[in-house]
């Protein structure tokens, strides 16, 4: 996401009205995409449902090298692309869409706050799992990221990819986590959001935001997604009430809306659902 | 436990207990929650026992050295500044702890390290004055590069943009992270009410350097003096809880606020060039003397002791 391009953006994008065929890419469904990405991917997904606004899912190999910012998920909307769920949330209040604008300035910082609490430690304990834990890195993560690719590009990209993570994970001090450690963070994580969410249907009472998407995309894709074991699914299911708010989402926002829509729009999830 | 555990931190300067984001925030929670640390201030973090500052040696778990570990720590010997706080507070810490970490953290290190006007001026000058002899040619540069890596690695990418677009984001995002503390915080005087908890230790510990350390560019430190709650939040903790820090403010500020704007502008920038153009020339001449010149210095020296390699000489030197 660059910033002179999102500024222009910006600028633009309140001109053009949202087009039918706003185009969403992400990696292949059943083959290729990993854990991260699949949360990243519906969260974003979660987001425009939330809002109405229609978008086509296409599977691509190479979604990684067609994002702007070399992360998936991004959307194809007219003449611009932006990837990432938070420039997305900038680009579509650019349009005059926003689920955030009823909040007050208070509860708006604790949704940002929230927001990169996920970010923090949902997503980085998911990538732990994913190349960190050599049980899943080596029976899923890479035979999966590089399942589009022959020998001997597939090692190599795969290997590269797990460094880098290694690497990153050292950098803000993961490196020395142990599993358990990285479940019980996940584990607290979760307490903080079902604490937060109580039991109102939505994280600030009726209306869904962005940090709705954001959640129910990460805790979506633990619960539906098969690892090595299921102790991370099994962190999440203690907490009964981001169950039922995970299925409550679910149902109004994919289910009801995919019974009256064409196909295209219904192929959202790639593990069977909560139901 | 009998004896007192041990903390080892950077030392403080410019008003402020220590000059490090962690320490700070470690110092502040251990005063917040009243827990009796012997405090090691040192400028060498290879007499720390785990290598890195900051650093809590106790007598049972060995050393610990990332500021939420030694947090933890410190709450098992119920030194606890949370002990009042809800759950849903709770949860609300680790949210805004996770903002701070995301959001302002990597503009903080770009400002501190990478940004090549402060490094040089300030962060390089400070790091290299105060750690001792042989470790001071050494360590600012390691710190340096380390944090550009750091940086590299949280944002993901390939290589570090080109600095101005880089600083562009990074600094939009830490002001809107600057702005939402300001709202959460409003006109209380902390965080959740009237005593200070790890939320607040947080927050000192990574605005506390950007308000007292003066950098020639200072974006960020403008949109936090715009922000007066929480500028005097840090004033508040720092006067009441690091009295004897706060009072040697003063002087040490002005002296490094005139050398950086001495520094600051063209004089340095022609000394660089003229630096640069003379050891350019050095080297040059260097290697003209190494391949060339040498031989003909040392066939004059030879000259009246081998006559007869006189013919040879002289046509190395026409070659010459």
């Amino acid at each position: 996401m660059s910033l002179a391009a999102e500024a222009f953006v910006s600028q633009i994008a309140a001109a053009e009205p949202w087009p039918e065929n706003a185009m969403l890419y992400q990696p292949l469904r059943e083959d290729q995409i990993l854990l991260s990405d699949c949360a990243s991917s519906l969260a974003v997904q979660a987001y425009l449902r939330m809002l109405g606004l229609p978008v086509r899912v296409h599977c691509r190999a190479n979604a990684e090298y067609m994002s702007p910012s070399g992360k998936v998920p991004f959307i194809h909307v007219g003449n611009q692309v932006v990837s990432e769920l938070g420039p997305i949330v900038q680009f579509t209040r650019a349009k005059g869409h926003s689920l955030s604008d009823g909040l007050d300035d208070v509860q708006r910082a604790e949704m940002k706050a929230y927001m990169e609490l996920v970010n923090n430690m949902l997503l980085t304990a998911e990538l732990y799992i994913q190349w960190c834990d050599e049980n899943t890195a080596a029976e899923i993560t890479r035979p999966r990221y590089s399942s589009p690719y022959s020998w001997p590009l597939n090692h190599i990209l795969a290997y590269q990819k797990q460094w880098e993570v290694r690497r990153k994970m050292n950098a803000i001090g993961w490196a020395g986590k142990s599993l358990e450690q990285v479940y019980e963070d996940v584990s607290q994580c979760c307490q903080a959001l079902s604490q937060r969410l109580g039991t109102q249907p939505f994280f600030f009472n009726k209306q869904p935001t962005e940090l709705d998407a954001l959640v129910f995309g990460h805790l979506f894709t633990i619960l539906t997604t098969r690892l090595t074991t299921d102790e991370l699914s099994e962190k999440v299911k203690s907490y009964s009430n981001l169950l039922s708010f995970c299925r409550r989402i679910e149902q109004t926002y994919f289910e009801s809306q995919d019974r009256d829509s064409q196909s295209g729009a219904s192929d959202y999830s790639k593990g069977p659902s909560l139901m | 436990m009998a004896a007192p555990m041990e903390l080892y931190c950077w030392k403080g300067d410019y008003g402020l207990p220590s000059v490090d984001v962690d320490c700070l925030t470690v110092l502040a929670y251990a005063k917040f929650a009243g827990a009796p640390l012997k405090v090691h201030k040192i400028t060498n973090p290879w007499r720390s026992p785990t290598g890195t500052l900051p650093a809590l040696k106790t007598s049972e778990e060995g050393s610990l050295s990332q500021p939420s570990k030694i947090i933890i720590q410190l709450r098992k010997q119920k030194y606890n500044a949370d002990y009042d706080l809800s759950a849903k507070e709770g949860a609300d810490t680790l949210a805004f702890v996770s903002l701070l970490e995301e959001k302002l953290l990597p503009a903080l290190i770009y400002t501190q390290w990478v940004d090549a006007k402060n490094y040089v001026d300030v962060t390089r000058r400070w790091y290299a004055e105060h750690t001792p002899f042989p470790l001071n040619f050494l360590l600012p540069n390691r710190i340096h590069s380390r944090q550009i890596e750091r940086l590299r690695l949280i944002r993901g990418d390939a290589i570090l943009e080109p600095e101005e677009q880089l600083e562009k984001e990074l600094y939009q995002d830490a002001l809107e992270c600057m702005t939402l503390l300001s709202q959460r915080l409003g006109s209380h005087k902390f965080f959740f009410g009237d005593s200070p908890s790890s939320l607040d230790a947080y927050v000192f510990g990574h605005l506390a350097p950007l308000l007292k350390i003066k950098l020639p560019n200072a974006k960020l430190q403008q949109h936090l003096n715009s922000l007066e709650n929480l500028q005097q939040f840090c004033t508040n903790i720092l006067l009441l809880y690091f009295p004897s820090d706060s009072r040697e403010a003063p002087s040490r500020k002005s002296a490094v606020h005139s050398d950086g704007s001495d520094f600051d502008n063209e004089p340095h920038k022609r000394r660089n060039q003229i630096l640069s153009v003379l050891f350019a020339v050095a080297a040059m001449l260097g290697y003209a003397f190494l391949s060339g010149i040498v031989t003909i210095q040392s066939s004059r020296s030879q000259l009246d002791e081998r006559r007869h390699d006189d013919e040879d000489e002289v046509e190395e030197a026409e070659e010459e």
